[in-house]
């Protein structure tokens, strides 16, 4: 139920053993490995660091080829809907499991065979590209009748082709009509050119191409021997064969399909061995022996002993000890009840706790499951929620962080629907259901509703920073921060509410002792840490005019009143529309059943990511700012995050 | 008809009708703007990864809301209206709607342009995307502030 207890080990093994070791480790998981590297920096000692790159190199290239195999292969995949895909998931096996069924596969062979099937079919595309671009030079030209090499055999005449801008026909046919020995027919045109065929004698020539030039005339060579027309015809013909080709590659590909899993499998493990090879660059060695140091649950300390002595036999030196608090480096694995730990995503976004510290993560779930309520509160959207979580929780095979992620859901929507009851809200009010209290009317009870939450959620804060510091010894400080503010922020609270006459008496007469003996408190101590007289009296005032930082944090709750109001109003905005369209006639009732939906669907999405990060934003900054400082580092399992199975 | 006959008469009504205009338009305004902005940050993203479009989209709506609030108060505002109205009552109405008109215009540009650098958080890492959402989101805040007024003042008096 918090930060799970680390122990710290020290293990002197002989160098040659330690990828048996590493082998048995990854099987076991739970180690965190402490970089040696950088504490032993100085080599003076006869210590060196574990270096691997060779080994590293090797399995990359694997990486890099199982992984464009699995590329190509994917490509040619018959792909499932999504929604099957979700509820077959991703196949479960345990390390050894994967192991055993990986090491039988010669995988780089099936890679290298895809991978140059692949290239094969890339090289005819790029052949199949040239033909298509000759071809395309080739179109315009399709109607010219006469071979390109019976052009150029003439004796007295020259044949020239080329284009002309088609904008300018008329002066063509103005200069081609004052040319004598000229002969010239349009060939082809499109939406920019013409396309000219011209005859001249050939003392002419070069003056006639001249005034031609005024007209951006260009010369065109076609670099062929047939007509155009016959060399398309070929080019065409060459384009099927390759055609041909391609589908008989494709259809090779296919049938390599069934082996697409062991790919993914090889993938997986390989990625694993990489971490493996990699994890061992944090040790350090002398000549024979290796040191490793790192970090264990003190829970899994038998477990991790034994798969030691599994490995190595007897011949290793091995200390455990448990972590010190204070060590910042000790590793962070959080571990919480079923319904906390779908929120330690919240605190691993924000930053895990450090070792001294304790895990937020139980104190934050009910709070963020309220607040989310309140905000998107609606009794339609709570159900939605609720059945749709179900649903996949029950039916999908999924990964254990997308269960996590799913069940976070599914714990809020018990929220969502009971604050719907209490405000009264079904899709925005399309059915009438009676509530404790109408928000568009009692705003007002909401408002003092949500800033007495944000009370009582920034007092809760405080307190966990005086219990912290109280499980530290430090008692006075845990009256001077804690304390004395609980007798400034709860005094004038009181003392405000009686001066507006709901609380009287003798309570108005205690509270503001309690207030001005609080803030006095805060004076005299808020600068204890300063060396000087007039810094402690300085940091005292500065500590004291915190209280306005107070005054921010509770307003900052009406959010759980605006964002109730605001995802309220915006449903009962769509229904008013629907309501309008309804009234004409039968097409009118169908739009407005399509505009219910779709924008009572569209308000759903809003609300909850409203909700979401709103009350993301009051854990972050008004609860953990009290007391939380976070900045541990995360333990890594000795595992590869798997990308295609799931590893138990 | 002089301007102050008008204004006796049909004045009630002329600056209700503005009020939703003005809520309506700048709030739409800024939306635009801002959802623009994301977008054309977002159509960068997809010529490389499209299978990023989702988180894209949701960053993409996130400056989108505020025209919508600015609609439902013109909506709630359009069903007060009356040809009679007072002037008063019509210079309220005006009133109640600026909050969403002004602050809806600009805060969506400035939450577009967060949302867009949200777009870059994403198209870097994936994971971390959310943290583009949360930025954006603290913008919004003040629009869902303005936004309540503008509801509370059209629902507080009745003329």
């Amino acid at each position: 139920m918090a930060i799970v207890k680390m122990s710290e080990f020290s293990l002197f093994a002989f160098d040659v053993e330690k990828e048996a070791l590493l082998k048995t480790l990854q099987n076991f998981g739970y180690v965190h490995f402490s970089n040696l590297t950088e504490e032993f920096g100085d080599e003076s000692l006869g210590l060196e660091p574990v270096k691997v790159p060779h080994k590293l190199t090797e399995i990359e290239e694997k990486l890099s080829k199982v992984s464009s195999a699995v590329s190509i292969l994917s490509k040619y995949e018959q792909k499932e809907s999504s929604i099957k895909a979700m509820m077959e998931g991703n196949k479960t096996y345990s390390f050894e499991e994967l192991e055993k069924i990986v090491l039988d596969i010669d995988y780089i062979a099936l890679a290298d065979e895809i991978l140059s099937l692949s290239k094969e079919k890339d090289d005819i595309v790029q052949k199949i590209e040239h033909l298509r671009t000759e071809i395309d030079e080739l179109k315009p030209w399709q109607y010219l009748g006469a071979s390109i090499e019976t052009l150029s055999n003439t004796y007295f005449s020259d044949i020239t082709i080329g284009t002309v801008s088609r904008k300018l026909k008329e002066k063509l046919i103005e200069i081609m009509s004052e040319a004598e020995n000229g002969y010239y027919e349009i060939i082809n045109e499109d939406k920019n050119n013409l396309y000219l065929l011209l005859i001249s004698h050939k003392s002419d020539t070069d003056d006639l191409i001249d005034s031609l030039k005024n007209l951006s005339f260009t010369k065109v060579k076609l670099q062929i021997k047939l007509t155009p027309d016959e060399e398309i015809k070929i080019r065409e013909e060459k384009i099927k064969k390759y055609e041909l080709e391609i589908e008989e590659i494709e259809n090779n590909l296919k049938e390599r399909l069934d082996y697409l899993e062991n790919l993914k499998l090889a993938f997986d493990y390989l990625n694993n061995l990489k971490l493996r090879f990699s994890v061992s660059e944090n040790f350090i060695k002398t000549e024979k022996v290796v040191f490793i140091k790192g970090y264990i649950p003190t829970s899994k300390k038998d477990e991790f002993e034994k798969s030691v002595r599994e490995a190595l036999g007897n011949v290793y030196y091995l200390e455990i000890k448990e972590a010190e608090k204070e060590n910042p480096k000790v590793p962070i694995l959080l571990e919480n009840s079923n319904y906390a730990e779908t929120f330690e995503s919240l605190t691993g976004m924000y930053a895990l706790p450090k070792y001294s510290e304790i895990d937020p993560t139980p104190f934050l779930a009910p709070f963020y499951t309220l607040f989310f309520g309140m905000m998107a509160a609606d009794v339609g959207y709570g159900l939605i929620m609720l059945l749709g979580t179900f649903f996949a929780l029950k039916k999908f095979k999924l990964s254990d962080a997308q269960r996590k992620s799913i069940k976070f859901f599914y714990y809020l929507s018990f929220s969502v629907i009971i604050w719907g009851f209490i405000y009264g809200s079904l899709f925005g009010g399309v059915v009438k259901i009676p509530g404790l209290i109408d928000p568009a009317n009692d705003y007002n009870t909401v408002l003092l509703m949500s800033i007495a939450f944000g009370v009582i959620h920034v007092m809760f804060a405080l307190g966990l920073k005086a219990y912290m510091l109280i499980r530290d010894r430090k008692i006075l400080d845990a009256l001077f921060d804690v304390g004395f503010w609980y007798f400034a922020l709860i005094g004038s609270i009181v003392f405000l509410l009686s001066t507006m006459g709901i609380i009287g008496g003798v309570i108005k007469t205690i509270s503001l002792v309690m207030m001005i003996v609080g803030m006095l408190g805060i004076v005299a101590t808020g600068g204890r840490s300063s060396g000087s007289i007039g810094g402690k009296l300085a940091g005292g005032f500065y500590s004291l005019y915190g209280i306005t930082g107070y005054i921010g944090d509770f307003v900052s709750y009406s959010r759980l009143m605006a964002l109730g109001l605001a995802g309220g109003f915006i449903a009962g905005a769509i229904n008013m529309i629907a309501g309008m369209v309804s009234g004409l006639g039968v097409v009118g009732f169908i739009l407005a059943i399509v505009i219910f939906i779709a924008g009572q669907l569209f308000n759903l999405g809003l609300s909850l990511l409203g909700a979401y990060v709103h009350s993301i934003r009051l854990i972050y900054v008004e609860f953990f700012g009290k007391f939380y400082e976070g900045g541990g580092p995360k333990f890594n399992l000795l595992r590869a995050k798997p990308k295609y199975i799931n590893i138990k | 008809m002089t301007i102050s006959e008008f204004l006796v008469n049909y004045g009630g009504i002329f600056f209700a009708g503005l009020g939703i205009a003005c809520a309506v338009i700048l709030s739409g305004i800024g939306s635009a703007r801002g959802v623009g902005i994301v977008g054309e940050a977002a159509a960068g993203l997809m010529i490389e990864e499209p299978q990023k479009f989702g988180r894209s989209l949701i960053l993409q709506l996130l400056p989108g809301t505020q025209g919508l609030y600015g609609f439902v108060i013109g909506l709630l505002v359009l069903g007060k209206l009356d040809v009679g109205m007072p002037l008063a009552e019509g210079l309220y109405l005006f009133a109640a709607c600026l909050p969403i008109a002004l602050v809806g215009w600009k805060s969506a540009i400035s939450q577009g342009r967060v949302a867009a650098s949200g777009i870059t958080l994403l198209a870097k890492n994936e994971e971390n995307s959310t943290y583009g959402i949360i930025y954006a989101v603290m913008v919004e805040t003040y629009a869902l502030l303005s936004f309540v007024t503008s509801l509370i003042l059209v629902n507080a008096v009745s003329f």
